[in-house]
């Protein structure tokens, strides 16, 4: 008997619905996931990740007990630890000396209740997120145009549209399943045109019509042109416009002071003129067009802005709020969203009010009974940690995100959180860059234990359901900070029996005095009793009193959530990054996902089945480049900034443009020692939003001379610290590692870096095979204990390709070795050698398995086997053992 | 002009040796030109045509005499070969085309051929006469040796391979051996270091016991006259029942040089096989062409070859071609071709498996293999052995080269 639970895939934004089984043994391993057929992301489809969703149901290195400075603490200490840390800092310097820096990957109530007790009891705005680091950029742009941050499209337009404008996505690897029901709907409807706009040549232009490989960041003179473009082609809803929105006419004079023709932007885009006109005669064709935007476009000292220019071509057009139109803004993250819908971001107050909204503080205070509020915007993520560093900020806890990965300039966030009085992380794994800073470890739930809601990018809610225990003393953080509340003597406003009860007071906010004039109301739910939302079915909100159905597409009616009801044109002046390249830092770099990781690989880096898509941390370049610096494909290369310095295997590829390189964003400390790409990365944010540019930095690019390249595959865990590049290759079987030595590793010092433990070493004395081949810089060592496979080296000077598969498939084998199996150790694979048995005859090497496969094919004489297989043919010493081998087969057949 | 008439009287052939080379020669003509040859095979030993290399497999007890046979002297004599054994020649008068054995008979010749072989080296120090110092060359030494009874320390002098096969057939019978090699490592031309070690430990445990780098100085002998020890130049003895010499074969060219051939080292042949005499050839460990003797089987079947060729009239010319050596003992497997001591703008390639006592070394050269050693696992011997005498460009595998042609094979494929 196993129970299959409904729940929510814990990776991108798409939010598909997955059914997750659960073994009636606990001692079963989880089946694979499938995806829920009723789910309205994916009708039951799911990509790679989602689908290897049990693999990472494990309990490797999962934090199992609070830490308090590295020793095993009870909850209750560490609540008492933490409280009157944060009740002694506000009290000597005031409320904003203690912040939040959350996550996109936490419920909405684990959001709602920490915004709660921040900006309500605490008092103090300091509550931001990684998702500052995803959408922050596309918030502000939708609250600029719409008064509101709402997403005002669903999935089905993108399936319905005529025209598909991709700007700054890969979706094809960082939105899977969109992806896939975008190519069924251009299989279904060859018509439908797709424009992909990336500086990269990716797997999603691989159903594009048209690819504009745009310089990077100039994207927003692409849509200052259509703009103006839909003006001189007639496209301009008039109406629409006149009734509808404001500042229509500076807007458009602004487009066509900064692109006023097509050579114009064409030449500040770095794009074929013709492709231009292409993008803007499909424009004026489609009326069913939606722009589909996601990092490219947010991570950008001018994101805000990128955004807008999107915005005011469908405003001018009047493709919103309609089937198969409007500005869709795709979040990175499962529960970006939510955090965005509770105000959990420092910009925000909560349900969707700022600070700045006429009313709104008083409502908060009231509905909360808050005895603190917070009164102004706090600190946004990048600023928040230059505070801290700085001194002001001086409690900081974090939870279920990574800063020392994700944030820019990881030399600064090591500053900060070196500096900090008390960092608290909370995080179900033990091992992250980040837990390595805490001094307070709080063990949290995981995807699968953790109980609540989560918003996708379409605005529909779903749950995600906890179906297996929560292992050691693991809590669920929503239940730490309340907790942390009632140690603080706010019980009264934090003593839910259960998380559905913080979601009706979500429900309950959101409708407060509502009445319509924002967006987001989900007042249906305000009352939901625990069988409810067990029983809760993915809606798209606003769901407000008396419309249990939600919304499947925002703006219909023209009302926006601006104070007169209007959408505002935002005339943009298009910029380009920041930085610019330069004779020191000439290369442009550009950072990005890839499709089968995901962020810090905390839980992707626990499915070895992952890692087979890429298993390595890379840089792309473009062949041209890589031969002016001497770089081959697969040689470590040296990556610097004025910030920092990564060291990454090239991936020689014509998919990035001359003088860009590429770089994936995944790979932490715990799986590489170099290739942390935010430490390239400037603390440049833009400017509105507080989203850093972590899709541009100026980086210089070195070829690294005289090196070695290994792979090491080992039964035992191995750390290289003499290495200049490692990466650890997750693995069920063993641990597979690449490494990059300095020039100068002998079979002799090998020995000494991966000889078993003394122990190990008495079971076999023997236990060395070694290969070395000068002319091919080729050196090999395999290790052996008690007859099996131990630890295997490959060394070389140039990269070389060795799937390790097979020998990893040795580590696990409890067989014994033959010769062959051996020498295919030093090989990597097992060849197709025909075992010939034991050599009988010496002088033509024939085996005994030689003889006898000639003797049951008729060769029964020593004359006839000597004419077949020449044994005994020329010493003859052989004969008298052939001789025996004759009747022996006879024997057999007798 | 008288026309020359075929008659039935067959040209009388003699070889001189019933070694291998002589008793194989004898057989393959009786089989192909009976018609045309009287064949007379002569051979000292009282045993005829039986296969020399056998007689470690002999002596360490793994075939019994009747395995011995390389020919078939019945079906020779049957086909009218006139066969001798036990009976020496003592002298050849080119002249009178006419020789003379110890027993006294004289006999004529149209064709002759020598093929005595060679005998075991003897060092020149004291002691090499005594009648408990053989070598390892003869059925007789296979009887000597076997007639020591018990457990008795025997020395061998030579670790090469003919020593290292007579320690291990005395120390299968249950003796104590000691191998004396003046090297630093056994077959030092067939192996290196590496490989030596390994054969080393393994002899070792076979109950074989080493020398290295020890040179006898004196043989001493008792009262009796038989060796009683072996005394090493550092002054140390070593009690010792027997002493078998292994430290190389000297060719036996006497009787040639007696009948004033020319000879060198050996007697002199062409690539016919024709010594300096008319219709005298030579063959076998006795020959010498193109500066070089002949210890392995391999160029002597080839030599073989030649001279029915040329016995039947045809054309047919002798080539030196490189020869891989191997052990002949049971349970070593090892393999050695080409140049193995590598020069200095030679590469080598090494694989090796301690545990498993499997080693290989290759000797590259711009882009050729020029040399291989394997011990433990030789199956890829021939391979590389055709790689050497094909001159195959190897540059592409040279990744793989080492594990093997399978491995060579599925690149190329």
């Amino acid at each position: 008997m196993t129970t299959t639970v409904k729940t929510t895939c814990p990776y991108c934004g798409v939010g598909c619905g997955v059914n997750l089984s659960l073994p009636a043994n606990p001692n079963e391993v989880v089946p694979p996931v499938s995806g829920d057929l009723d789910h309205p992301a994916n009708f039951g489809r799911l990509c790679v990740k989602g689908s290897s969703l049990a693999q990472t149901i494990k309990s490797d290195d999962r934090l199992l007990s609070p830490q308090i400075d590295g020793q095993v603490a009870t909850w209750a200490r560490a609540i008492d630890t933490i409280a009157d840390k944060i009740s002694q800092v506000v009290k000597d310097h005031g409320p904003d000396a203690f912040a939040f820096y959350l996550s996109g990957q936490i419920l909405t109530e684990d959001y709602y209740v920490a915004n709660k007790l921040a900006k309500g009891f605490i008092g103090t705005a300091n509550v931001d997120t990684n998702s500052r680091l995803c959408m922050a950029s596309a918030v502000v742009g939708y609250k600029r145009a719409f008064g509101s941050d709402t997403v005002p499209c669903n999935y089905d337009d993108l399936e319905r549209c005529d025209l598909l404008i991709m700007v700054g996505s890969n979706a094809a690897w960082t939105h899977p399943i969109l992806f896939q029901r975008i190519v069924a709907a251009k299989q279904q409807r060859p018509s439908m045109k797709i424009v992909v706009i990336d500086p990269r040549a990716t797997a999603t232009c691989d159903i594009a019509d048209l690819h504009l490989a745009i310089r990077p960041g100039s994207d927003a003179a692409i849509f200052s042109f259509l703009l103006q473009e839909s003006a001189r082609m007639g496209l301009v809803d008039d109406v629409f416009v006149t009734q509808h929105t404001n500042q229509f006419d500076a807007t458009l004079q602004q487009a066509m002071e900064s692109t006023p023709d097509v050579t114009t932007t064409a030449a500040f885009c770095g794009v074929d003129e013709h492709d231009l006109m292409t993008l803007s005669q499909w424009w004026a064709s489609n009326d069913k067009a939606v722009t589909f935007y996601s990092q490219g476009v947010n991570q950008s000292s001018s994101g805000v802005d990128k955004c807008n220019a999107i915005i005011n071509c469908h405003l001018a057009t009047a493709r919103l709020g309609k089937e198969g139109a409007g500005p869709f803004s795709i979040t990175g993250q499962p529960n970006a969203m939510g955090g965005r819908e509770v105000g959990g971001l420092a910009n925000q107050l909560a349900a969707h009010m700022d600070f700045a909204t006429p009313g709104a503080l008083d409502l908060v205070q009231r509905f909360w009974q808050a005895p603190n509020m917070a009164t102004q915007n706090g600190l946004k993520a990048v600023d928040l940690f230059q505070a801290i560093e700085a001194g002001k900020v001086k409690v900081l806890w974090i939870m279920s995100t990574n800063p020392m990965v994700s944030l820019p300039d990881t030399a600064q966030v090591r500053r900060a959180l070196e500096k900090c009085e008390l960092v608290i992380v909370s995080d179900c794994k033990a091992h992250t860059d980040t837990t390595a800073m805490a001094d307070v470890l709080l063990p949290a739930t995981g995807w699968s234990e953790k109980d609540g809601t989560v918003t996708n990018s379409e605005r529909r809610i779903s749950r995600q359901r906890g179906l297996l225990p929560a292992p050691g003393d693991a809590k669920h953080d929503w239940w730490a900070i309340c907790e942390v509340a009632k140690a603080m003597g706010y019980g009264s406003a934090f003593d839910y029996q259960g998380v559905h009860e913080i979601f009706a007071e979500h429900a309950g906010l959101s409708a407060f005095e509502n009445n319509g004039t924002r967006d987001f109301d989900i007042g249906h739910y305000r009352h939901i009793t625990q069988a409810q939302y067990d029983g809760f079915t993915p809606t798209q909100w606003p769901v407000p009193e008396g419309k249990p159905e939600g919304t499947k597409r925002m703006f219909a009616d023209g009302h926006f959530f601006t104070q007169d009801g209007r959408a505002q044109f935002v005339p943009i002046n298009p910029s380009l990054p920041a930085l610019k390249a330069t004779q020191q830092w000439p290369f442009v770099l550009n950072t990005g996902r890839l499709r089968d990781q995901w962020h810090t690989m905390t839980r992707t880096g626990d499915a070895p089945s992952l890692a087979k898509h890429t298993a390595q941390p890379y840089v792309d370049i473009h062949p041209e480049d890589a031969q002016r610096l001497g770089i081959i494909d697969g040689a470590l290369t040296r990556l610097s900034s004025p910030h920092g310095e990564v060291r990454l295997k090239a991936n020689v590829t014509k998919s990035t443009p001359q003088g860009q390189i590429f770089v994936p964003i995944h790979w932490t400390q715990q799986f590489a020692n170099a290739a942390v790409v935010s430490n390239l990365i400037p603390q440049t944010v833009d400017p509105l939003s507080g989203q850093p540019e972590s899709k541009h930095g100026v980086v210089q690019v070195e070829r690294i001379p005289l090196l070695q390249y290994a792979l090491v595959v080992s039964s035992r865990p191995q750390s290289f610290s003499e290495a200049l590049y490692w990466c650890v290759i997750p693995s069920d079987q063993g641990f597979r590692y690449e490494v990059v030595w300095p020039n100068g590793v002998n079979l002799a010092r090998l020995k000494e870096a991966f000889s078993p433990l003394q122990e190990a070493l008495c079971v076999e004395r023997n236990h060395w095979l070694e290969y070395t081949n000068p002319m091919t810089g080729q050196l090999r060592l395999a290790c052996l204990a008690g007859g099996r496979l131990d630890t295997v080296v490959y060394l070389s000077h140039q990269p070389e390709v060795v799937s390790a598969d097979w020998l990893l498939s040795k580590l696990a084998s409890s067989d014994a070795l033959s010769e062959l199996d051996r020498i295919a150790l030093l090989v990597g694979l097992p060849a197709n050698v025909e075992d010939k048995g034991n050599i009988v005859c010496s002088c033509y090497q024939i085996g005994s398995k030689q003889i006898e496969k000639a003797i049951a094919s008729g060769s029964e004489t020593v004359e006839a086997l000597g004419a077949v297989l020449k044994c005994g043919t020329n010493c003859g010493s052989c004969i008298p053992e052939l001789k025996h081998f004759i009747p022996k087969r006879m024997e057999l057949s007798a | 002009m008288h026309k020359v008439v075929k008659t039935l009287v067959k040209e009388r052939l003699v070889i001189v040796g019933g070694g291998m080379a002589g008793s194989k020669l004898a057989y393959e003509l009786c089989r192909q030109q009976s018609e045309r040859f009287h064949i007379t095979l002569i051979g000292e030993e009282p045993q005829l045509g039986y296969n020399r290399i056998m007689l470690s497999s002999l002596l360490a007890e793994e075939v019994s005499s009747a395995d011995m046979a390389l020919v078939n002297l019945e079906e020779m004599v049957s086909s009218g070969a006139t066969l001798i054994s036990g009976d020496p020649v003592q002298g050849i008068s080119v002249e009178k085309k006419s020789l003379t054995l110890l027993s006294g008979i004289v006999m004529s010749y149209d064709k002759l051929i020598i093929a005595t072989g060679s005998r075991a080296t003897m060092l020149p120090i004291d002691g090499t006469q005594a009648s408990n110092v053989i070598g390892f060359r003869q059925w007789q030494d296979v009887n000597l040796m076997s007639a020591i009874k018990g457990s008795q320390p025997v020395s061998v002098i030579g670790g090469g391979l003919l020593g290292l096969e007579a320690a291990v057939g005395l120390a299968k019978r249950g003796h104590q051996v000691t191998v004396f090699h003046r090297s630093k490592w056994l077959l030092n031309r067939q192996l290196d270091t590496e490989s030596a070690r390994m054969l080393q430990r393994k002899l070792e445990a076979m109950g074989v016991h080493f020398r290295l780098g020890a040179s006898p100085q004196t043989l001493l002998q008792n009262e009796k006259g038989l060796v009683s020890h072996v005394k090493l130049t550092d002054g140390e003895q070593i009690a010792t029942k027997m002493v078998v010499m292994a430290a190389g074969i000297t060719p036996e060219v006497a009787l040639g040089k007696k009948a004033g051939l020319q000879v060198n080292r050996a007697i002199l042949v062409d690539a016919q096989m024709k010594t300096s005499c008319q219709d005298i050839f030579a063959l076998g460990e006795c020959c010498e062409f193109d500066d070089q003797t002949f210890g392995l089987v391999a160029p002597i079947w080839t030599q073989i070859n030649v001279l029915l060729a040329v016995l039947a009239g045809n054309h047919a010319r002798f080539l030196i071609e490189p020869v891989p050596t191997k052990l002949k003992v049971s349970g070593v497997n090892l393999f050695s071709v080409g140049r193995i001591q590598p020069n200095q703008d030679d590469n080598c390639i090494v694989f090796n498996d301690v545990g498993s006592n499997h080693y290989r070394k290759l000797v590259v050269n711009d882009g050729l293999l020029v040399g291989a050693i394997l011990y433990g696992n030789v199956a890829d011997g021939s391979w590389y052995f055709q790689l050497i005498q094909n001159k195959t460009n190897v540059s592409d595998m040279l990744d793989l080269l080492v594990f093997g042609e399978a491995y060579c094979q599925s690149k190329v494929a």
